[in-house]
């Protein structure tokens, strides 16, 4: 009853077919081969001959999470050595490691004397302890606006303070300049439904809502009984070479359309849905947490991925105006779970990657009267990889007294974001073209790479 | 030379047995060439019609081409701008039972949260779909986005209904300032931007920066973190009802928690004692600048033109400043446009990729949980938004979900949504499928693309009877000229 096109589930070609001009079987033809490379020689279709081309990227996997509302950084990272610091936030600020009133769970934990996590970020400490997750503090860009869209559109677009300019994002930069060549469809990857803005104008970006949906589905999908499944997945194939043909314009849709074909094929051969996590790690059942697991079942399969870009909004969003401390545990707790499962679950393949979480801006000094905090300047970014110099909190500390805030209150700003980025850009992706990346701008590196 | 995916894929169809013909060397060329920016040339629809249903309404039903020849586009545009008289009694009887939008946000807070969001986004789809008042639905979706709130911010999903009834349809095509100021006193504004605890001391920030930013000057409309600073103490004390027996949920300005001082906004001094006048002050203030004209008329621009609108956003800011906001006096003039008419295409958003399809092939809806579901694959569950800024308009955020939409023109036409149907037989009566399908979804401009007819049925040929219509009728809905209105 699933007929598709005049698909009978024989495994016959339909008789349209023959109607596809000669280029386009040519192509669909290729679309197949192709396969045979990602599949590496793994499939029922190995037997034909193609070599796979050698494998010339020796940089690490990128992985971008956006932290979508600014983050309140002085509670992530928190400066408890600063006496400064519990006077700004007399209700709201995170005890110190040493305080005896606060119980022990709700303490800062230290990190080198005068930093110390917020609690709910224990489950990254390990890693620090190790020398694999850096922490930068005091970090951010020199937007003025204290808008979360002029600012994140700001950081994703590779800029220092002037808006406009530049239309592409950073990361399209990059993997436009970057050395070699890699022509996975996969290259670039959003876990999102919506194209983040640093990989605005890159060639081939794909968003994935879920890795584990990605496919096309007709009817008769997922059915118990075999030949009725195995007939929509021959119609689906069927669909698939109708939708190349109709997607051969020039517009934006087009080029999109194109690229998701590609993706479905480079697909075809992993299973997300089945994906078993390596060394018992526990992605927590959260946005982010679904995330990272798929980019781990990405890496792991090998298909090509060179960045991905996830957004962390979490349970409640960062943007904390009211109420912090009824948010911010929860907040801090769901990243901290799924960036360590993530870094569990690669276990020697952390070596080759690299996560950056990072957010528009950090929060006022001062808690409000809603005991949460405003827009502010200054926030945190989190290095995470096998060649991070981790262990470290890398500032120059602005302090928190009144004559050392910018003005209506807030932490300076004492570390360029783009230096970060940038010596990741040279170090870890092995792209010299820092400046072409983030122009106008002299990357000064702080030595959190290997 | 750099060789792309395509040329690969080319290659590896050539090694495969396959034959490498000239035909290809098109695409080469095109892929190879290196460019940051995504392509942008969309296809342009060439009937003036279907191209003014595409913006004015969402898209055209089954008869709506014929109607509009008739009419005229002035007469159609005017009716539209003065939505009159009952809407249609497949609409009311469907909006029964799931708009129980007159009672009181605080009343509905034993419902569950879930139910309730279900029944807002069905009330969105049924009167988009279904509403003969197609520009005010259109407007609806304009300012549910210009004034987004996330309904699982807090109690925000409670406080939409009123939002719905009570803050935008009344002014989705009126006045300007009428609107804004019914925002401003909002129970699901107030709480989502969190003015709700803004009180004298430490100001909250939230909303007035939001104000400035995203609902009247835009952010680079000239004021300076010292003005979101007095304008947070303008607003102190605008709250929420939320005191034992008091009924709850509705506007209520808290003079005890209100800072009387003097304050200074945008060069304007604000006397001091001024009370719940202070923030009047600001939103007279705002409506009156010459910036927040030119914010809301390149918005309105981009909405209903695109991203090359000419000279309309200075046109539509001067209609603006005469006429004190007023929307229809705004619309007027763009709707009836030489650009709106020959201008590049916009992208669908999924919403009106959604209901354009539901539209097209006369859908039986309702509206429900199956079908929001779809929206929510393609990016974009109604309410669910969590920034103030509102689902994006740039084309390029909505280029990487076409899975989605595809998955749903497929589930759409094959009957696969629960409690949507269509009738495809009945639509087509006894004419050429491809070609009736065409035209009702693709409208005439298909008969003037022959090479998108001469793909369709090259693939499509020969088949006639009732699943291949339904193929066919797939496989048009996914055709990236549908992808854009």
């Amino acid at each position: 009853m699933n007929d598709w096109l005049g698909c009978d589930g024989s495994g016959n070609e339909p008789r349209e077919i023959e109607n596809i001009p000669m280029a386009r079987r040519a192509l669909l033809g290729g679309a197949l081969a192709s396969l045979v490379w990602w599949a590496r020689g793994k499939t029922a279709l190995a037997g034909v001959a193609l070599a796979p081309p050698p494998r010339q990227i020796e940089r690490d996997i990128l992985v971008v999470i956006f932290m979508r509302g600014g983050a309140d950084g002085l509670n992530l990272i928190v400066p408890h050595g600063d006496d400064d610091y519990h006077k700004n936030r007399p209700t709201i600020g995170v005890a110190a490691p040493k305080n005896k009133i606060k119980n022990a769970k709700d303490r800062a934990l230290d990190l080198d004397g005068f930093f110390g996590f917020h609690p709910a970020l224990e489950p990254l400490k390990p890693f620090y302890d190790k020398g694999k997750l850096a922490l930068v503090q005091a970090c951010g860009s020199f937007d003025q606006s204290r808008s979360h869209f002029e600012a994140m559109a700001l950081m994703e677009h590779g800029q220092g303070s002037t808006p406009g300019g530049l239309s592409g994002g950073w990361l399209a930069r990059h993997l436009s300049s970057a050395p070699g060549h890699n022509d996975s469809p996969l290259r670039a990857v959003a876990l999102s439904n919506i194209m983040p803005e640093s990989l605005r104008g890159a060639t081939s970006a794909t968003a994935l809502n879920s890795l584990d949906d990605f496919r096309l589905i007709l009817p008769g999908a997922g059915s118990k009984e075999k030949a009725e499944n195995e007939r929509a997945q021959q119609n689906a194939q069927r669909a698939r070479q109708i939708l190349s043909s109709l997607y051969e314009g020039d517009d934006a849709v087009a080029h999109a359309g194109r690229e998701t074909l590609a993706v479905l094929d480079s697909l075809r051969r992993l299973d997300p849905k089945n994906y078993k996590p390596a060394h018992a790690a526990q992605y927590p059942d959260s946005e982010i947490g679904r995330g990272l697991r798929q980019v781990a079942c990405l890496i792991k399969g090998d298909v090509g991925l060179e960045a991905a870009c996830l957004d962390h909004r979490g349970p409640f969003l960062w943007d904390t105006h009211v109420a912090q401390n009824n948010l911010l545990p929860a907040q801090a707790a769901d990243l901290a779970k799924g960036m360590a499962a993530f870094a569990q679950d690669l276990g020697n393949e952390l070596q080759n990657v690299t996560i950056i979480a990072m957010t528009e801006f950090g929060r006022r000094a001062a808690e409000n009267s809603g005991f949460g905090t405003d827009h502010g300047r200054a926030g945190v970014m989190f290095l995470l990889g096998g060649g991070i110099k981790g262990g470290k909190v890398y500032t120059k500390w602005p302090g928190l007294s009144p004559d050392d805030l910018e003005a209506p209150g807030d932490l300076k700003v004492t570390v360029d974001y783009r230096d970060i980025l940038g010596e990741i850009v040279a170090k870890r992706l092995k792209n010299e073209n820092v400046k072409a990346i983030f122009p106008g701008h002299e990357s000064k590196f702080w030595g959190v790479t290997a | 030379m750099k060789i792309s995916r395509r040329d690969w894929l080319k290659m590896g169809g050539a090694s495969g047995g396959a034959l490498l013909l000239g035909g290809c060397s098109k695409v080469v060329q095109r892929v190879t060439a290196p460019h940051l920016e995504a392509p942008f040339s969309p296809p342009a629809h060439s009937d003036p019609i279907v191209r003014l249903l595409n913006r004015v309404a969402f898209g055209a039903a089954p008869g709506d081409v014929a109607r509009v020849a008739k009419l005229g586009a002035e007469k159609y545009v005017d009716e539209q701008l003065n939505p009159d008289g009952a809407d249609e009694w497949i609409l009311l009887a469907r909006l029964r039972g799931v708009e129980v939008f007159e009672t009181g946000a605080i009343e509905m807070r034993d419902t569950h949260v879930e139910p309730m969001l279900r029944g807002l986004q069905q009330a969105a789809i049924l009167r988009a779909v279904y509403s003969r008042h197609q520009l005010q639905e259109r407007m609806v979706d304009f300012w549910t986005n210009h004034f987004n709130i996330y309904a699982r911010k807090g109690d925000g999903t409670y406080f939409l209904p009123t939002e719905q009834t009570k803050v935008l349809r009344p002014h989705a095509l009126g006045k300007f300032p009428e609107l804004l100021k019914a925002s401003a006193h909002s129970p699901a504004m107030l709480s989502y931007l969190d003015n709700n605890v803004n009180q004298k001391g430490r100001a909250n920030e939230n909303y007035a920066r939001e104000l400035m930013e995203l609902h009247t000057l835009g952010v680079h409309g000239g004021y300076s973190q010292k003005d979101v600073q007095e304008v947070a103490r303008c607003f102190t004390g605008w709250t929420v009802e939320n005191r034992f027996l008091r009924r709850k949920g509705f506007y209520r300005f808290d003079e005890s928690k209100h800072d009387n001082g003097e304050k200074t906004v945008l060069g304007h001094k604000i006397p001091a004692k001024g009370g719940e006048k202070d923030a009047e002050m600001v939103l007279d203030i705002l409506v009156r600048h010459p910036n927040t004209a030119k914010y809301i008329s390149e918005k309105l621009c981009r909405y209903f033109l695109g991203e090359s609108a000419g000279n309309w956003p200075q046109k539509t800011a001067q209609i603006y400043l005469q006429t004190g906001g007023d929307i229809k006096a705004m619309l007027r003039p763009l709707l009836l446009s030489d650009e709106l008419k020959n201008g590049p295409p916009v992208i669908k958003r999924p919403f009106d990729f959604l209901v354009s399809s539901l539209r097209a092939l006369g859908a039986d809806t309702d509206g429900g949980q199956a079908l929001q579901e779809h929206l929510r694959q393609m990016g974009q569950p109604l309410h669910l938004w969590p920034m103030p800024d509102g689902y994006p308009d740039r084309t390029q955020a909505w280029t990487g979900s076409l899975l989605a939409r595809w998955n749903f023109a497929i589930a759409l036409t094959h009957g696969a949504i629960k409690n949507t149907s269509l009738n495809l037989p009945d639509l087509i009566e006894k004419r050429d499928a491809t070609a009736t399908l065409t035209e009702i979804i693709l409208g005439h401009c298909a008969g003037e693309k022959p090479d998108l007819i001469r793909t369709i049925t090259k693939n499509l040929h020969g088949i006639k009877d009732e699943k291949s219509v339904k193929s066919i009728a797939a496989m048009l809905l996914c055709t990236p000229e549908f992808q854009w209105r």
